[in-house]
């Protein structure tokens, strides 16, 4: 399979409370290298509705023609706030419960897969990263 | 029964199914806010914000009012979250009891000044506020019930 033909670029934007995101970007970081087109968005304590604003500045000028909203919590204000910025935005999909393993999958997957595809993989990945370890 | 009525611009978030639902155990959020209840978007869009067994009921403030008034909620344990502090004064002058506001969350915008780290009002809302205190309202300054205890009366007037 040639990753030709997945030349698509897919961006990403992490939205979370408190300084998570970009604590998460800087950690991805640390892992993989630096990363193009990944940002981080965070209110100070909570997540303040002029994330609204930075998501949409962020979208304003991307090349991408994909664009993944990683948010923190499902139903949390982060959540809620990237919806109402992406709403009427193709190419975009939001997908709550960030977590290290799914940034870092983002990170080297992307480009390498169809969109949707990529999605299926970081929700799988996700998931399988949560599991208790046999001592 | 309202276990929580308060005023949160944030509406349904974390703060209030984690932070106060924890707490309260409520069997219902209701959400009273004209433009959230006309819009179908805005209603999907709180409803799937809050946990499935936590019921939502998203109505205008005039259906709240009616709703509460006519004890359709009784058995349940309520929490009533509205965004502005003028839908406070809404449903009073709709004929509902109001003793006690929460004003969990009212944040920075232009404008506004800050009362306390969760709460800044511009002089509309400040007005406002002192209208609840002149009616016998207390105003609760707490984001969560584990913050400090902060009563704004003497803050607004």
């Amino acid at each position: 399979m040639s990753d030709e033909k997945y030349s698509e670029r897919t961006a990403g934007i992490v939205v979370t409370h408190g300084k998570l995101a970009e604590e998460l970007v800087r950690t991805t970081e640390l892992i993989v290298g630096a990363q193009e087109d990944l940002y981080a968005v965070s209110g100070s304590d909570l997540c303040d509705e002029s994330v609204i604003d930075r998501i949409r500045e962020i979208l304003a000028r991307r090349e991408d023609a994909h664009v993944i909203v990683f948010v923190d919590y499902f139903g949390g204000s982060c959540c809620i706030n990237s919806v109402r910025a992406v709403e009427g935005e193709t190419g975009i999909k939001v997908m709550s419960g960030v977590n290290l393993p799914v940034l870092l999958a983002f990170a080297t997957k992307r480009g390498t897969m169809p969109f949707d595809e990529m999605i299926e993989h970081l929700i799988r990945r996700g998931r399988e990263s949560l599991k208790v370890i046999d001592l | 029964m309202i276990v929580l009525f308060r005023i949160d611009d944030r509406l349904i978030h974390g703060q209030v199914v984690l932070g106060w639902g924890t707490v309260l155990k409520p069997d219902r959020i209701i959400l009273a806010d004209d433009l959230v209840a006309s819009n179908e978007w805005e209603r999907d869009l709180y409803a799937s914000a809050a946990p499935p067994e936590i019921k939502v009921s998203i109505l205008a403030l005039t259906e709240a009012a009616a709703q509460l008034k006519a004890g359709v909620f009784e058995g349940e344990k309520v929490i009533l979250l509205v965004k502005h502090p003028r839908s406070v004064l809404s449903l009073m002058d709709l004929g509902l009891p109001v003793s006690e506001v929460n004003v969990g969350g009212i944040h920075y915008r232009e404008g506004r000044e800050k009362v306390l780290e969760n709460v800044y009002l511009d002089a509309e809302e400040r007005s406002i506020m002192r209208e609840l205190v002149k009616r016998g309202v207390t105003l609760d300054g707490r984001a969560l019930p584990s913050s400090k205890t902060v009563t704004l009366n003497s803050r607004v007037v």
